[in-house]
């Protein structure tokens, strides 16, 4: 009787053999899976109120053979909860309207104005062809299209590969564009324009928003990926990216207040709320990155360590490093802990307030994700293979603390959070398998 | 300033592949390599990023900057 020995499995012997050298561990010819599927069911939650997002994630890839394959990714995410409106707090009751203009919200004195009107769906729909150009190179085109009630985005990428030196090197370059198109409910504000007390009669808050506003953002990569040893290996990437047309977040509003007390000053004659300014933000932004990550293979376990320098022409800089170690517990079983720090200057024309009776600034926006900010985010996955797939768990925290900018504690604002900190939890139940 | 930081860690990158590049490791020396845990989990990576783009100024790095949400 003829014992059957995989192909692969004796060619890697005999090759090992001619060489000198032993096979590290078993090498088995491996069959061509011609679906692979990807999904995953997300919670993120915030707390205070703030936002929570219920998300599905679905990825699907086919092999066509051994030069072709396409990919396509769907993602399902409903959006719900308050979100800061830029305003800062105050002694008193605070009334604000909402985008609509259609109502109108109060918010209790010393408390975070949060805009409670935060209900979105949105669907993203991504796809790409992934095609073998001979021995050592492999082109990717793609697609990508998403839509919410106010949002709309639609972008196209590209992105060539090839090898060198015997496989060690492989160099990559890629670029993308996409148009969006943002459709404010109630239309999109004038920068500094004060916000105006509910009409009445105005458009759901759960309606379509009205269009009219692009932007167009292009993005360009280059980068390279390097064997340095049989256990490591790293990526460095450069990259460049443009944005054109309408930056300016609709919905953000900034705090006119005095200079000497920090109260809140009055609004427009006869509206009866105190004086809020929709912000203003330059119509481009030109930003740049490099980043790096090493990964390196023990006899069970890895460890990819990766770093992330990003600046902009607005001022902002920003240094990310993250860590993941995968704990290969057994053939079936992992634990993969994971550690990110963030931290980001302010962007030029972050301002918490403005004060009454200063020429208004060129720019200027109190969203707290311009502001100079810090990020902590540690989490951990457990996952668990089966002969019907993996499945995963993973769980992570995340805490953002913002610093608000310059002289802006003055009189009554000192006593306050001017920018409260975030905590946000994320649990992500995953199932993938190829058949 | 920020610029030249960059260019800094760049060419020390560079320098670091010009070391690396010295030692091939041949095909059948990428045993772990080939292993799934040394490549990125490309599904955790988007589900990541969208949720650090919607709350931090910075975006992209590993690949495109991306977009797509008017995320508050």
């Amino acid at each position: 009787m003829q014992l059957k020995k995989p192909i692969g499995a004796t060619l890697a012997s005999a090759t090992c053999s001619l060489l000198g050298a032993l096979p590290a561990a078993p090498v088995a010819a491996q069959e061509v899976p011609t679906w692979q599927v990807d999904t995953a069911l997300l919670y993120y939650g915030e707390d205070a109120g703030r936002v929570s997002d219920g998300s599905l994630a679905t990825s699907i890839r086919r092999v066509l053979d051994e030069d072709r394959s396409f990919s396509l990714n769907l993602t399902v995410d409903a959006l719900t909860g308050a979100t800061p409106n830029g305003a800062v707090p105050s002694n008193g009751v605070q009334t604000f309207t909402s985008p609509s203009g259609g109502e109108s919200y109060r918010v209790a004195a010393g408390e975070a104005p949060l805009d409670p009107n935060f209900k979105d769906t949105r669907v993203a729909l991504s796809g790409s062809w992934q095609q073998a150009l001979g021995d050592s190179m492999r082109w990717n085109v793609g697609f990508s299209g998403s839509d919410e009630m106010d949002y709309l985005h639609l972008g196209l990428d590209t992105r060539l590969e090839r090898d060198f030196n015997r496989r060690n090197t492989t160099v990559f370059v890629g670029a993308a564009y996409g148009r969006d198109e943002v459709r404010p409910l109630g239309g999109a504000p004038i920068g500094f324009s004060p916000m105006i007390p509910s009409v009445g009669g105005g458009e759901d808050d759960e309606g379509e928003g009205e269009g009219g506003e692009t932007k167009d953002v292009i993005d360009a990569l280059i980068g390279v990926t390097q064997i340095l040893s049989r256990r490591s290996l790293v990526e460095v990437a450069l990259s460049y990216g443009k944005s054109d047309g309408y930056l300016t977040d609709p919905y953000k509003i900034l705090s006119v207040v005095s200079p000497v007390t920090g109260a809140p000053v009055p609004g427009p004659v006869g509206s009866g709320l105190n004086l809020y300014l929709h912000e203003q933000r330059p119509d481009t932004r030109t930003k740049q990155s490099v980043f790096a990550e090493w990964r390196y293979a023990f006899d069970r376990d890895s460890l990819a360590i990766s770093y992330r320098l990003m600046d902009d022409d607005w001022g902002v800089t920003s240094n990310t490093a993250e860590a993941r170690y995968r704990w290969n517990i057994s053939e079936n079983n992992y634990l993969e802990p994971h550690l990110r720090y963030y931290k980001q200057g302010a962007a030029d024309f972050y301002r918490t307030v403005l004060f009454a009776g200063a020429p208004l600034p060129q720019f200027a926006s109190a969203d707290y994700r311009l502001a100079d900010n810090e990020t902590y985010t540690a989490g951990i996955k457990y996952g668990h293979r089966t002969e019907r797939g993996e499945f995963s768990v993973r769980l992570e925290y995340y805490h953002q603390t913002a610093t608000p900018s310059p002289g802006s504690a003055i009189g009554d604002l000192a006593n306050f959070d001017l920018v409260p900190p975030l905590n946000a939890v994320i649990a992500q139940f995953g199932y993938k398998s190829s058949f | 300033m920020n610029r030249l930081r960059q260019c800094l860690l760049f060419l020390i990158a560079l320098g670091g592949f010009a070391l690396g590049g010295c030692a091939t490791v041949e095909p059948w020396e990428r045993d772990l390599h080939a292993r799934e845990d040394m490549r990125p989990n490309e599904h955790d990576a988007a589900i990541d990023d969208h949720i650090y783009f919607s709350k931090e100024a910075s975006s992209g790095g590993r690949g495109f900057a991306g977009g797509g949400c008017g995320c508050n």
